[in-house]
């Protein structure tokens, strides 16, 4: 087990190296940081060539490269044009995001897996039917029609919340994005708790654990549910890496200076320090994530075992 | 009478129509008793078997009729709850399958000691020594440490010794065995089956065993029961039907046994093949594949005729049962 871990973290090095080579060379190919700077107007050379030696600009590729990494091994992720350190806009963005992040995926925990539950039990019913209309439209409606359409209602129109969030981001103004940011994610736990569900009501230890005379409730909870629950739990645990990297819609409809935020404005304004930064620890995030969700397997599953 | 079916029926509702799985099967166990439930596959031993134990999916399953009798109560009348109650502790049922049919994420300590924690209120602690202690009982060895494993831990014949112990936590008053040794090899076989024999005499419980191994019945049962389509076509002590079957399906069955003797010359085997319970013939459902077949039994189910001339009472679901006993 504990060898298997120190395996698996071992990988994470070179698919660390790959992804930041992979995405320096994409935001070096999108053209020229410098050209954008100077708003619609083209750059005074004279200026241009001075900022270009500044960040090193004027070097090749596989140079800005080594150095880059050389910088980032000392905890260096570089600076942003507007001279903020790349590390610093991290350490205000990823709190506010992975607050998002947390409302977000307890709302596919808890909505998510007692509707999947529901309707597995009733399946064919009127309640299964109704739900699994629900969560092909909510599938189907892009997030940004969702979220603007919230926004307006319950923020503009009937003023339950504020319509955007203010820059502390705490939870209590995160739960409306959240929501929204949960919403597809959430119709996926469903179905696939619910199909889950459905297929183990039919089997052998369900009916043995009825004919020892055990409570619904029990039959549900600790046989049916536990049992059920693995693949769903795979499902959620890639879910976060993706919903941490992904908020970039939600992030700009409740104006919400997280990640998602960041990234946009680094993409737009040809950033690379910026943008190869966020993206590496989204990797690390993701892999992470993945780590833990094998491992809970092991937990979850007896059968499973690592070595 | 420990346990009572009378003219159970039992259907089940599909798209494609209606499948009469149980069509008036009567049996009963007394305390004690050892009744061997004989018959192919469909032939409604299990669904009987389930409708008893109250474990039938409903819907598509459908009790149409009948009543169940245990100790001395309607079952069908109880509310699900007292069902519930009666469920492992009085009644109980092994699976043919115990790898499917034990949990395969909780250990088999916890599995056992279920029992005694829905249903006698223990503590984990005191149900943990109880399942110890069961799993002694049916001779698993160094139960001490093996309780804490998982299904997939143990072999095919533990598991079963397993599912057995469990059936027998609470000491009930009625196993229903549902082909417990057919998923097992002959060398195990013949173990659990003789560990189960033993445990119900030391126990003095009712036991329901379904199977279709004429081998297994022969030694542990006290009486048969033959079902063909949904019905009892012949009950009688196991002797008796293995001296001189009452009717022509049992005698076919009988009759598809390999012998020694018979070396070399070609199997019997019945021919055709089971009926459609969609649509069951007219008249007697075995007469397409009865040797002795008649006018009359395409047209008049027979009734299940008492078998007179014997000392036992013995019965029979054929038109002919006289030719077909003497034949």
């Amino acid at each position: 087990m504990g060898q298997y871990v120190v395996r698996r973290l071992l990988q994470m090095v070179p698919v660390f190296i790959g992804a930041t080579l992979l995405i320096f060379l994409m935001v070096h190919v999108m053209g020229d940081p410098i050209a954008g700077l100077c708003g619609d107007r083209q750059c005074d050379p004279a200026t241009a060539t001075r900022l270009r030696q500044e960040f090193g600009l004027d070097m090749p590729v596989w140079q800005q490269y080594l150095t880059y990494m050389g910088n980032v091994f000392t905890g260096d992720f570089g600076t942003a044009f507007n001279g903020q350190e790349v590390t610093e806009l991290m350490s205000t963005a990823f709190p506010v995001t992975l607050r998002l992040t947390i409302v977000a995926i307890l709302f596919e925990i808890v909505v998510g897996v007692t509707l999947g539950v529901l309707t597995g039990l009733r399946r064919g019913r009127p309640v299964d039917t109704g739900v699994l209309l629900l969560t092909l439209v909510v599938i189907s409606v892009p997030t940004f029609v969702t979220g603007l359409l919230l926004q307006l209602l319950l923020g503009v129109e009937w003023g339950w919340i504020r319509p955007s969030v203010s820059p502390a981001a705490p939870f209590g103004e995160l739960l409306l994005p959240g929501l929204v940011l949960a919403t597809v994610s959430l119709a996926y736990v469903t179905r696939l708790t619910r199909t889950s569900i459905a297929e183990n009501r039919r089997s052998d230890y369900v009916r043995t654990a009825v004919a020892k005379g055990l409570p619904r409730h029990r039959v549900v909870t600790r046989h049916l549910l536990r049992n059920s629950l693995i693949p769903v739990v795979t499902f959620l645990g890639a879910d976060i890496g993706f919903l941490m990297g992904g908020a970039i819609v939600t992030e700009r409809i409740f104006n919400i200076h997280g990640v998602g935020f960041q990234l946009y404005q680094g993409i737009l304004r040809q950033n690379t320090q910026t943008v190869v930064g966020f993206v590496t620890v989204l990797v690390l995030v993701f892999l992470l994530c993945n780590l833990v969700v094998d491992l809970l397997y092991a937990v979850l599953d007896p059968r499973i075992r690592y070595a | 009478m420990l346990l009572e079916v009378r003219d159970l029926q039992v259907e089940f509702r599909t798209r494609d129509g209606v499948v009469k799985a149980v069509n008036g099967v009567s049996y009963g166990v007394d305390a004690g008793e050892t009744l061997a439930v004989l018959g192919e596959s469909g032939s409604g031993k299990s669904v009987t078997a389930q409708a008893v134990m109250g474990i039938l999916d409903m819907p598509p399953g459908r009790i149409t009729g009948g009543e169940i009798l245990f100790q001395g109560r309607d079952l069908l009348k109880l509310r699900e709850d007292e069902r519930r109650r009666l469920r492992g502790a009085e009644m109980a049922m092994i699976f043919q399958d115990a790898l499917s049919s034990l949990n395969p994420v909780l250990t088999v300590g916890d599995q056992l000691g279920e029992m005694f924690v829905v249903h006698r209120g223990m503590s984990r602690k005191d149900a943990r020594a109880k399942a110890v202690e069961l799993m002694d009982r049916v001779r698993i060895p160094a139960a001490k440490e093996r309780v804490k494993q998982y299904p997939h831990q143990f072999s095919g014949g533990m598991r079963q010794r397993i599912m057995i112990a469990m059936a027998l936590a609470l000491e009930p008053a009625l196993i229903i065995a549902d082909e417990p040794t057919t998923a097992l090899d002959v060398t195990v076989q013949a173990q659990v089956m003789d560990l189960l024999a033993e445990l119900r005499r030391e126990y003095r419980m009712g036991l329901v065993l379904i199977t279709h191994d004429l081998g297994v019945v022969a030694d542990v049962a006290d009486r048969i029961a033959v079902m063909y389509a949904g019905r009892i076509v012949e009950s009688a002590p196991v002797h008796d039907i293995y001296k001189a079957p009452a009717h022509p399906y049992t005698k076919g069955l009988l009759e598809s046994i390999p012998r020694l003797d018979h070396k070399g010359r070609e199997l019997y085997a019945i021919k055709g093949l089971p009926p459609n319970l969609m649509n069951i013939p007219r008249g007697c459902a075995f007469h397409p594949r009865c040797p002795l077949a008649q006018d009359l039994c395409r047209t008049d189910v027979p009734p299940l005729y008492e078998v007179t001339g014997t000392d036992t009472t013995r019965h029979s679901a054929c038109h002919f049962w006289r030719e077909c006993l003497h034949g």
